[in-house]
Formats: C-alpha cells, sequence, structure tokens
C-alpha cells in the first residue's frame, strides 16, 4: 500500500496543476472552438451551427484587421525601447554598488503599481485642462493650444505606448542587470591585457556574450505585451475611432459590449492561432540569430 | 556620447583593473562618461518617480488648484479634503477588503499547488517535455482568448459575482507564473540532499516537505509577493465576472467609479493611491527577493 502510494507520489503532486490546466486552458479552447462555428450570443451558447460564417464575417471585418496590426505594432515598438533603453540604464548603472540597492528597489514600482492605477495617473498627466504635460508644455511655449493626447487620432496611440514604456522598462533594466552580472570575467581580463579598446571589447565580447539573454528578455516581453487590455480600456477604450483598437479589446468588446460570443469565439481562435505562430517563429528565429553570433 | 580610449592609454591600466577584477565598472565607465552617467542615473530616478509624486500631489491639492494648476507639486495650501471626499463617496474600503480576500486566499492556493508540481516536474520529469511546454503556452495565452468560457463555467457553478469564484480563476490564472517562477529555486537543490533523505528512509513528500522546503522558502517568499500583487493588479477577470460593490475588487471598483463620477481629479488620486500605497509597502519590504525571484525566472534560456 505504502510502496503504491510512493509510487505514484510524483504523479499525484502534479495532478492539481494537470486538472487546472484542463480547465484553464484545454477545456475552454474546445468550448471556444465549438462556439466560434455557432451564431450564440453570451445568453444563448451554441446557438445555430453555421459553420465558417464567423470566420468569413472575420476575415473581412476591417476593425479586426486594424486590430491586429495595432496589437503587433504596439507590442513592438514598446518592446524595442524597453529592451534597448533597459540595456542601456542597466549597461551604464551595472558596478554602481551603493546605488544599485536603491535602483532596483525603485524599478519595483511601475512594474508593480496596479495598471488601473497607471492608467489613472496618466490621464492626470495627459488631460487637456489639468494635465501636468499641457502645463508645462504651455507654461515653456512649447505648443500655444493644450494638446488632446488621448483624443488626438495621431498622438492616443503614443500616448498609450509611453504609459506601457513607463511601466515596463524597468522590468527589462532589471533582467538586463542581472544577464550583465553573470557574465565571466575571464575573457575580459585576456581582452585588457591584450590591449583591446573598450569599444571593441564591448562589441566582441560583452555584446556576443549577453545577446542571447537579452533575446531571451525581448520574446519574453513581445509575447506579454501583445495580451495588452487593461491600458486601452482604462485610457481610450479602444479611440479614437479605433485607432487605439488592439485584438484582446476587440475580442472583449464583440463578446461582452456587443454579446456575439460566437463570433468572439471566431476572432480569438484566429489570434491564437496568429500568436502561435509568431511565438514559433520568433524561437525558431532566435535560434538561427544564435547560431550566427556564435 | 561614448568615447572610446586609444589601445595604448587602456594597455597601461589593464593590469591594475584585472587585479580589481572590476572589468564591467571600467567598461562601462569608459563607454559613458562619468557626467553621462550621472544624467542617465538622475533621468531614471526622475522617470520613475515624477508620475507617483504628481499623483500624491494631486491628491494633497486643493480641489481649486487643481482645477487651475497641473505643476508637479502643489502650490498652495494642502488638504487632505480629496481622501475624505473619496473614502466618503466610493465604497473603498470594501473594494480594498475583497481585493485583500481574492489576492491573500488565491495566493495560498496557488503555493501549496505550485510548489509540488514544480518540484515534481523537475525531480521526477512528470509529464516529460510537454507538461513544462503546456504550462508556458498557457501563460503566453491571453487571458481574453478563454474569457467567454471561464465566464460560462464560473456561471454553470453559480460563483458569478462572488469572492470565492474570483479567487479561485486567479488562482488559476497565477498557477503557471507560479511554477515559472519556483523553477530555479528548486532547480538549485542538489540533488545528493534528497537521497540521502530517501536513503534515511524518508517518503518522497516527506523529503519535500522537510528537507527541500526550508531550501527554498526565498523562493516561495518572492512567488507568493509577486502572486499576490498580480491578483492584487489583476483587471479583466474582475472585469468579466464581479459586477457589484460586494465582489468588486479594487481596480474594477475605481474604474467604475471613474465612469459614473467622470473626471474630480484629486478624489481620483486618493482613490488611486489607496490601492497603490499597499502593494509599495509590500515592494518596500521584500524588494530584495522579489528582485531575485523575477531575475531568476527571466533570464534563464
Amino acid at each position: 500500500m505504502n510502496a503504491t502510494i510512493e509510487k505514484y507520489t510524483p504523479k499525484l503532486m502534479a495532478l492539481p496543476t494537470f486538472i487546472i490546466l484542463l480547465i484553464i486552458s484545454l477545456v475552454p479552447l474546445i468550448y471556444v472552438l465549438g462556439i466560434s462555428f455557432t451564431d450564440s450570443t453570451i445568453s444563448k451558447p451554441f446557438n445555430d451551427f453555421i459553420w465558417f460564417e464567423n470566420y468569413k464575417k472575420a476575415l473581412t471585418d476591417e476593425v479586426f484587421g486594424d486590430s491586429l496590426v495595432n496589437t503587433l505594432v504596439f507590442a513592438f515598438v514598446v518592446t524595442t525601447i524597453q529592451t534597448f533603453l533597459g540595456f542601456v540604464l542597466a549597461f551604464a548603472m551595472q558596478r554602481e554598488r551603493k546605488l544599485s540597492g536603491v535602483l532596483r528597489t525603485l524599478a519595483l514600482l511601475p512594474l508593480f503599481t496596479p495598471p488601473v492605477a497607471i492608467a489613472m495617473i496618466w490621464r492626470l498627466i495627459y488631460d487637456p485642462n489639468q494635465g501636468m504635460l499641457n502645463y508645462y508644455m504651455l507654461k515653456w511655449g512649447l505648443v500655444s493650444a493644450p494638446a488632446a493626447f488621448l483624443g488626438d487620432k495621431t498622438l492616443a496611440f503614443p500616448s498609450i505606448m509611453l504609459a506601457d514604456i513607463w511601466q515596463w522598462t524597468p522590468f527589462c533594466f532589471l533582467l538586463c542587470l542581472a544577464a550583465l552580472q553573470s557574465l565571466p570575467r575571464d575573457p575580459y581580463e585576456a581582452a585588457m591585457v591584450d590591449g583591446a579598446s573598450a569599444w571593441y571589447v564591448f562589441k566582441r565580447l560583452t555584446l556576443p556574450m549577453v545577446a542571447p539573454q537579452v533575446i531571451v528578455i525581448f520574446l519574453f516581453r513581445f509575447l506579454i505585451a501583445l495580451k495588452v487590455f487593461d491600458l486601452i480600456y482604462m485610457l481610450t477604450f479602444g479611440g479614437p475611432g479605433n485607432t487605439t483598437q488592439v485584438a484582446s479589446f476587440y475580442i472583449y468588446r464583440v463578446s461582452f459590449k456587443q454579446f456575439q460570443t460566437g463570433y468572439g469565439g471566431a476572432l480569438s481562435i484566429l489570434v491564437l492561432i496568429l500568436i502561435s505562430v509568431l511565438a514559433t517563429l520568433l524561437t525558431k528565429g532566435r535560434e538561427l540569430l544564435l547560431k550566427r553570433v556564435e | 556620447m561614448m568615447e572610446t580610449n586609444g589601445a595604448f592609454e587602456i594597455h597601461a591600466e589593464a593590469e591594475e583593473i584585472v587585479a580589481r577584477k572590476d572589468i564591467g565598472y571600467y567598461l562601462s565607465h569608459i563607454l559613458f562618461g562619468r557626467v553621462m552617467r550621472i544624467l542617465l542615473l538622475l533621468f531614471f530616478i526622475l522617470a520613475i518617480l515624477i508620475p507617483i509624486i504628481y499623483i500624491a500631489s494631486t491628491s494633497l491639492k486643493e480641489p481649486i488648484e487643481i482645477r487651475v494648476s497641473g505643476a508637479l507639486l502643489p502650490t498652495g495650501p494642502i488638504t487632505t479634503i480629496n481622501w475624505i471626499k473619496a473614502f466618503r463617496n466610493v465604497p473603498l474600503v470594501r473594494y480594498l477588503f475583497n481585493s485583500t480576500v481574492v489576492a491573500f486566499f488565491s495566493t495560498i492556493l496557488v503555493l501549496a499547488i505550485a510548489v509540488p508540481t514544480t518540484y515534481s516536474i523537475i525531480r521526477f520529469k512528470t509529464g516529460g517535455w510537454f507538461f513544462p511546454a503546456w504550462i508556458l503556452g498557457t501563460y503566453v495565452m491571453p487571458p481574453i482568448v478563454v474569457s467567454i468560457p471561464i465566464f460560462a463555467m464560473v456561471k454553470m457553478v453559480g460563483l458569478q459575482n462572488t469572492l470565492l469564484g474570483l479567487l479561485l480563476v486567479h488562482t488559476m490564472a497565477n498557477l503557471p507564473i507560479a511554477v515559472w517562477l519556483m523553477d530555479s529555486y528548486i532547480r538549485a537543490i542538489p540533488k545528493e540532499l534528497e537521497q540521502a533523505a530517501w536513503i534515511d528512509g524518508y517518503s518522497k513528500l516527506d523529503t519535500l516537505r522537510r528537507v527541500v522546503f526550508p531550501l527554498i522558502r526565498p523562493g516561495v517568499l518572492a512567488t507568493g509577493v509577486i502572486c499576490l500583487i498580480l491578483s492584487w493588479n489583476e483587471f479583466l477577470f474582475a472585469l468579466i465576472l464581479t459586477y457589484g460593490v460586494q465582489s468588486n475588487t479594487f481596480p474594477i471598483g475605481i474604474s467604475r467609479y471613474v465612469g459614473e463620477h467622470g473626471l474630480q481629479f484629486g478624489e481620483m488620486s486618493a482613490a488611486a493611491l489607496a490601492g497603490i500605497v499597499p502593494i509599495y509597502i509590500l515592494v518596500f519590504l521584500f524588494s530584495r527577493n522579489l528582485v531575485e525571484g523575477l531575475t531568476r525566472g527571466g533570464v534563464k534560456g
């Protein structure tokens, strides 16, 4: 009896997680796939089987197309800026021992601030009448009339990106700092004794050694950035005129505001396929890149 | 902005540098001059702090002053009227209580499930390559994709609009990240230690409880605090699963408030800060653990 329990202990330890994964990923995905072939609403799930009608509709839905493009642009732009800034800051601060404890604690603040509160802070900053940004831009004579950052079709998306960059750059900074501090010392010593210039050492030693980890940081952050929802919901609600519409928010609007869960399900499946393809390509791309660096 | 010195100068200093084993310092010292580094440092600290200082100062400004001046710091007398009004007009205490209950219990559940699972995956290779990949895939998947069925399932078991329903969903949603965070801590435990325990007649469960667990306490703490904060901050599931004061968590509560009352900036700042301050206290208390937890989990290839 005891021997049997002992034999199955590892499986029993993993069982709750297995069940939870079924509940939050496998069963929901089957459900969503099923519902995507129907004309369901939130109160009438699995209403009428209409096969691929929802998918046909999605392919001609311009707002959906725009939301996909916006999601990719958003994730790419913010991730690039955050990784670059995070790396530069980490590189410059890597040996500021006295300060690094304080810096690390400060870096945790934006990362862990509730996104809803982050949105409120930036809403205040961007406000046309009472906000700080317009106040100082007017005071210093940079503009003659206050700008409606979140209500302007060209400014709204960059404004949201800036809030996201505030939130996530410190995260990239922390990870880059850890990566830089984990590098081995010996190759540097050899290069220094050989009299290599600092730029040369950076280009030929630091960069190749740290690149694999920085690429992982970039990919990790990129995949999380594709989920963007909270900031859009709180700052612009996808507006003005769908210019800040992103995939997650559009699916939310279709499913929970227009109650078309069948159509929302089809959009979910399409987004999921897109992200899976993207994730596979990016991991493959990373492997190729690393081979070239070596 | 980047000055590269000639090879000669570097050679002259190289031996001293090598002796101090401080090449990273040397490199950043040369690529970024001293002034440049101080400017970068100042920029970084100010960029992080200005939005936080701004919301704190706005919550203390007179409502009349807020209407005419968006200055970073209050220019007139400071007041607590916004805080009093925020707590009077918004059921903030209830929202914060709800958030605390959901975050606390979901974190306990997450840890109780994640620690044995991660141990089992690493030590006994349970589920082969597929199980960890499935866990990571679930983390990467945008939650909106499964929101319709989750909503339907929670409704089916009659837990919509309850704290229990939300805290169970948060438990499940945070489980993948908890396994991911625990991974590097458990991996670092030498296997010989556990083998010695088995020889002494410990069962696998006892080995985890009495040998491994005491060694991974910092990891459990870091994972716990991170899951606590993630649950406190979580927006999407709270948005679709709760629709009354009795179950709204802080993020949903204040987002509703902004929608219903328009933009009274002083009160809004005070209300937002009421939910920020508890998180910042946690961050200051556990900053070392949090940084370690995040960076260990994040940089592994």
